[in-house]
């Protein structure tokens, strides 16, 4: 196996595995909001910012998975 | 008006279709994590992402100049001839510092005049440098910069020149001519590129926002503000505690500059491949997700700085009040 095939497989694992948890994450919010939206219809805009809020902390997570494996990737660490 | 951007897009996905089908077409991939200095005044080039001598003015910093200026005279221009009734600009700019303002008083109404000033110039900065990474030009128009005679660039991706191969013949001949291509053994150095995708500029935004929560968390709390981190009297696992809540403060820092950095620079890294992969059709989704990344990305760094500005003002625990009154308030 050469070095670049150790590299894409990395790279590939890295967003890959990275990519698990926040979809978990992801998932457990927008449930959460879209159920306290349908008991307390009022809430909804408070609820769609804190919502959006939570989504972007999450998918950071994801972002730094992509970030690593396009360093991995492009042979830069 | 909506028939008339359908019009403009449907037009503009036909000739980005017939753009393809003749051959124009990126096909030369190449990315950079770290912003290139377009010159180096008084000096030399010792690779391609930095100066052997001299001072090197990188695309990032010439972006933030243009950024400063646009917020500048955007605001100068909406405050120069207030009106009690304000229309045009100056409605704009008003509509939205209030409604930042609200949002921010709806997180800590006490403290909110204090926090406000920082935390707003971080949202309209970052918002601005976020969007101007998106403007067509940006990142794609600049200089040609030999990379014989340099060291081996690193950070040249591995997909390169796939699709020449693919081409007519006459039309590899006709492109190489091309006035906005560079020839082979020089490297696109842009002159442009969006402040947030350097990682210099976020560091220095998460420094400062760092280091003003530690100045307002000891201007409000004063030296009591070290028994956060420093708590010895109160057992074993509050030591514990304390030491993790210190590890956490620093651990900000890399969160709050690779937050921005990783979002804004992926965002531009997935515009890229999706520009190779098929060219004028596939970017469209994901730039306008990145419309909206940006805008979040913006209000993510403020909001947090604010949140976090205001958990430093609090005492962190009921019957360690210190002697403050204004702590004890709840």
């Amino acid at each position: 196996m050469t070095d670049d095939g150790l590299r894409l497989i990395a790279a590939a694992l890295a967003v890959g595995i990275g990519a698990v948890g926040p979809g978990v994450g992801i998932g457990v919010i927008f449930s959460g909001a879209l159920q306290a939206m349908g008991r307390n219809p009022e809430a909804e805009g408070t609820l769609r910012t804190y919502m959006f809020l939570g989504f972007a902390l999450v998918e950071a997570l994801f972002i730094f998975a992509l970030v690593i494996a396009l360093l991995i990737a492009f042979r830069i660490v | 008006m909506r028939n008339r951007i359908l019009a403009v897009t449907g037009v503009l996905l036909v000739v980005g279709i017939v753009l393809y089908i003749i051959g124009v077409r990126s096909t030369k991939l190449h990315i950079s994590v770290s912003a290139e200095p377009v010159v180096c005044l008084g000096g030399a080039r010792a690779t391609l992402e930095t100066c052997a001598s001299g001072i090197p003015i990188t695309n990032s910093l010439i972006t933030t100049g243009i950024v400063l200026i646009i917020i500048i005279v955007a605001v100068l221009a909406g405050t120069r001839n207030m009106q009690m009734v304000p229309r045009g600009l100056q409605n704009t700019l008003e509509v939205m510092v209030e409604a930042f303002y609200n949002f921010a008083q709806s997180v800590d109404r006490r403290n909110v005049t204090k926090f406000f000033p920082f935390c707003a110039s971080a949202f309209f900065f970052i918002l601005v440098s976020n969007v101007i990474g998106l403007v067509p030009g940006v990142g794609s128009i600049g200089v040609c910069v030999p990379t014989e005679g340099l060291k081996e660039a690193a950070v040249v991706a591995p997909v390169a020149d796939v699709t020449m191969a693919e081409e007519p013949a006459g039309a590899s001949d006709f492109f190489a001519s091309w006035p906005l291509s560079c020839e082979k053994g020089t490297t696109l150095v842009p002159y442009l590129r969006a402040p947030s995708a350097d990682l210099n500029v976020t560091l220095a935004w998460a420094l400062i926002s760092v280091g003003l929560i530690q100045f307002f968390g000891f201007q409000a709390l004063g030296l009591g503000y070290l028994t956060k981190f420093f708590n010895f009297r109160q057992g074993f696992m509050a030591a514990i505690v304390g030491i993790l809540e210190l590890i956490s403060e620093f651990v900000r820092i890399i969160a709050f500059a690779f937050r921005l950095f990783g979002n804004i620079f992926a965002g531009e890294v997935i515009l890229v491949v999706m520009a190779f992969l098929f060219p004028y059709l596939l970017p469209a989704p994901f730039y306008a997700f990145e419309l909206f990344v940006a805008f979040m990305q913006a209000l993510i760094f403020s909001v947090l700085s604010l949140v976090f500005m205001s958990l430093a003002t609090e005492a962190h625990d009921g019957h360690g009040s210190h002697g403050h009154g204004e702590t004890a308030a709840h």
